[in-house]
């Protein structure tokens, strides 16, 4: 009987789907998007590439002056994400020191091209 | 591609010709591959083999080549209902071995996610039963009132599964007041519709037609086959690692461990439904007192040699790692056995003399994981031939083959 | 039974309320069916067009024949069975009573409604392969289990109304009452034969999809899919409009209008409103249920179902003798 009522109740009333994408889906702060890189923080140290289980990032040339803990350095490389094979695990930005890598609120994006990166 | 087989004979069949009915590897009623080689007589089952392994992905060898920061997302992987459960057990596993002793928050924190993810699985499971009998209603209602549970998940850890909240030495996120708050909000609804599917399912006919009396397992046969989980509770056995070894903050929380004595279809559904009311309790009790402190102590690189047994209770049952290490900074053998594992034997037995119509029922009563089945690998490439090999043979092997490494 | 004119008799048969609204018509209800599930279930469910789309789409799509398998007999028996069910359309009362009404056109509405059921075994026979041997197999049994209380519960307006044409019981409760008060345990018979007929949950065994993958309906694709589907559909139209011509008195109007084409405008709305409420309750049925098994159904089928038809067909032959037949 208890369905029936519900059957009835529900016939009446608006149905519970969100129409992606005309109306928006409310995302919350912590969610596990796509990788992104502030070029300004990163010190160059490899611990996201050393970190990353699915081996999607790769360090290449990339000489930069930064500073870090009021030391100045020079950066010889800087790590590039191929971001189809990325899990997103997060591991990147749990161990990253200057949290230069780090994990946007945005959706991968869809695209045609597998090799795509994101440096 | 088969590789363990069992063949169960219920009567010999008479002077008729014999039918075999294939279910699988792909078969609407199933959500993972697996072959259920059927012989029928009329709508009734004579006998049955049952062949696993379609999904071998080879995770225990790639987790010896991982250290210990890497291999908790690839443990994660293993399963996608129950993945927090295999990623806790195997850090707990490491962590034992390593003799820390992770701070309260954290232990509270990944109680909240494992319970969280155990009323999920639960909600997923009675929508599938549901489904498998064709009465789509309730598949589409519980599966609405799961988004509560998912989109709380996803606010705590990112992601609607895979929550990677574990690392060796506790907890990788903290939970601010905010999220507490939002989570304690969606309960009172979520507990009220978990009230309404005790109801439904105790009261609803068609569930009732459909569920009583099939599939049934004694107390007895139920501890002879090794069966774990929901599925042992509703015979009568009164098993459940959270209670009889306890870990995480369960020894804290008010809860009772959940029996019923049909040892059917029915039973079994009316178990996971009440376990998900203790989930709830749980929940609650975590969330309002949660410790303060520290979520993680820094864990050394490498783990002393050792070796543990590591148990936990997943949603579909007893989940155990063994875990040796040897001194380095990776695992020297992980092996899982996954409780699906434990109650294929039991399925292969109580599906003798049911109808066709019952096959999905009975098969999805024990909620299987096939993801997180396979675990035996023999290939015979020379000859390119599978064999049944009995039980003797494959503990002879496994025992010359561990002599001759030490 | 006069011929009406032949002009206008091509138009009845071809155009309105003929084959061409038939199927707009079947393909609405099917529309309705499928939104009303889903409001139900507090999802947003299919636009109006989306049966009529699967319709063209399935037309199009390439015609797998598996091995082995008589072509013939394949390409032909969809075609059968809505030709049938398409057939029996004729008969039934739309705008006031049909022009080709005779004596005994109930019976044979029945008979044409069961020939999609006879068809769906063959295919499942024929096609060379268990899933579909088991569904076709489980088609026939289930008729036999609903089709006597089924045939039972539209015989009692019959046997009350004291004629074998549906025309003429819609005019015997044009002057008495509908039959929906006189005899509801045939009422409530009747739609559960229905759903029995057209194959739907509870009553769904032999598509059951998630047992034996779609029963007789595996190996069609394709036109063959579409026009069975359309069949389907039709005898769904059919059924719903038998049962509002038996029970809820059809598209008569209890005093005589005129002009009468006006006559024929609200009996055809009556029409529309007294299928799209027996659509409801079939919906509602098809939402609240699980499927059940076939050796359950025997037992129900033949205990209660049966039993009550037969009480039925007794309690009418009382009435009958104690008030007289009108």
């Amino acid at each position: 009987m208890s369905v029936l009522r519900e059957m009835f109740e529900n016939l009446l009333s608006r149905p519970i789907t969100i129409l992606y994408p005309k109306e928006k889906v409310p995302v919350p702060g912590a969610f596990r998007g796509r990788v992104a890189i502030t070029d300004e923080k990163c010190i160059g140290c490899s611990k996201c590439s050393l970190v990353c289980p699915a081996q999607a990032i790769t360090m290449v040339e990339g000489q930069r002056e930064v500073e870090f803990k009021g030391k100045n350095l020079t950066r010889k490389k800087r790590p590039q994400v191929k971001l189809y094979k990325c899990i997103r695990c997060g591991l990147c930005e749990r161990h990253c020191p200057t949290g230069a890598i780090y994990l946007k609120n945005e959706l991968s994006c869809s695209g045609t091209d597998r090799e795509m990166v994101v440096t | 591609m088969p590789i363990l087989s069992t063949a169960v004979s219920g009567r010999r069949g008479s002077d008729m010709p014999e039918v075999v009915v294939s279910i699988g590897p792909h078969h609407p009623a199933l959500k993972e591959p697996v072959n259920f080689k059927v012989v029928v007589d009329g709508e009734k089952i004579v006998r049955l083999e049952l062949d696993l392994s379609y999904n071998h992905r080879g995770i225990e060898k790639a987790a010896e080549q991982r250290d210990f920061v890497r291999v908790l997302p690839l443990m994660e992987r293993v399963c996608g209902i129950c993945s927090h459960a295999h990623s806790t057990a195997f850090a707990k596993g490491i962590e034992e071995i390593m003799q820390l002793e992770i701070p309260p928050r954290a232990q509270y924190i990944r109680t909240i996610i494992a319970e969280l993810e155990r009323m999920h699985s639960h909600l997923l499971w009675l929508g599938v039963a549901a489904h498998l009998i064709g009465f789509n209603t309730l598949f589409m209602w519980t599966w609405r009132d799961r988004e509560a549970v998912q989109d709380t998940v996803e606010e705590m850890s990112g992601n609607r599964v895979h929550y990677g909240m574990n690392e060796v030495g506790g907890v990788r996120r903290d939970l601010t007041p905010a999220q507490v708050t939002a989570a304690l909000g969606r309960l009172p609804n979520l507990e009220e519709r978990i009230n309404k599917y005790v109801d439904m399912v105790n009261y609803e006919e068609t569930m009732l037609i459909r569920f009583r009396g099939v599939g049934k397992l004694s107390k007895e046969e139920a501890l002879r086959y090794g069966t774990v989980g929901p599925t042992a509770r509703a015979s009568g056995v009164d098993y459940d690692i959270r209670k009889d070894d306890p870990y995480l903050a369960y020894a804290d929380a008010p809860w009772s461990v959940v029996t019923d004595t049909n040892g059917d279809v029915y039973g079994r559904t009316r178990v996971r439904i009440w376990e998900a009311q203790e989930s709830l309790k749980i929940i609650r009790y975590c969330l309002e007192n949660l410790p303060e402190g520290p979520i993680r102590v820094p864990a050394p690189k490498h783990a002393p040699k050792g070796e543990i047994l590591s148990r936990y209770e997943a949603p579909r049952g007893e989940l155990a790692h063994f875990i040796r290490t040897n001194g380095t900074d990776k695992v020297e053998r992980v092996d899982i056995r996954t409780p699906t594992l434990a109650n294929w034997t039991s399925v292969a037995m109580c599906l003798v003399n049911q109808n066709i119509a019952d096959i999905p029922v009975i098969v999805a009563a024990i909620d299987p994981c096939l993801s997180c089945t396979s675990r035996i690998t023999l290939l015979d490439k020379r000859t390119k031939r599978t064999d049944i090999i009995s039980f003797d043979d494959l503990s002879r092997r496994m025992c010359s083959r561990d002599h001759g490494q030490e | 039974m006069n011929m009406p004119d032949p002009i206008y008799g091509l138009i009845y048969i071809f155009i309105f309320p003929g084959f061409l609204f038939l199927f707009a018509y079947a393909l609405f209800l099917a529309f309705l069916d499928r939104k009303i599930a889903a409001r139900m279930q507090q999802r947003v469910g299919p636009p109006f067009f989306q049966p009529f789309a699967d319709f063209i789409k399935m037309l199009g799509k390439e015609v797998i024949d598996p091995a082995g398998v008589d072509r013939a007999i394949f390409d032909a028996a969809p075609l059968v069975a809505l030709a049938a069910v398409i057939t029996a359309y004729l008969y039934v009362p739309i705008i006031g009573n049909s022009p080709f009404a005779f004596q005994g056109d109930l019976v044979v509405v029945l008979y044409l409604m069961s020939l999609p059921t006879l068809v769906l075994f063959l295919l499942g026979w024929l096609s060379r392969n268990i899933f579909s041997a088991i569904g076709g197999i489980r088609s026939v049994t289930q008729l036999f289990i609903y089709e006597v209380p089924f045939f039972l519960a539209l015989l009692t307006p019959a046997m009350m109304a004291g004629t074998w044409s549906i025309s003429g019981i819609v005019l015997w409760q044009q002057k008495n009452m509908w039959f929906v008060f006189l005899q509801p345990i045939s009422f409530v018979i009747a739609l559960i034969g229905l759903q029995a007929k057209l194959e739907r949950t509870p009553f769904d065994i032999p598509e059951a999809e998630t047992e034996i993958v779609a029963g007789p309906w595996t190996e069609l694709t394709g036109r063959r899919l579409a026009i069975m589907d359309l069949a389907i559909d039709v005898s769904m139209v059919v059924g719903s409009a038998l049962i509002a011509a038996l029970f809820l008195g059809g598209p008569m109007i209890p005093w005589a209008v005129t002009p009468i084409w006006l006559e024929g405008v609200i009996g055809f709305f009556l029409f529309l409103a007294k299928t799209l409420a027996v659509l409801l309750i079939l919906s509602s049925i098809e939402v609240a249920t699980g499927r059940i098994r076939i050796d359950q159904l025997n037992d129900i089928g033949w205990k209660y179902i049966a039993g009550a038809s037969i009480v039925q067909v007794g309690i009418v032959l009382v009435m009958n003798y104690l008030w007289g037949s009108a």
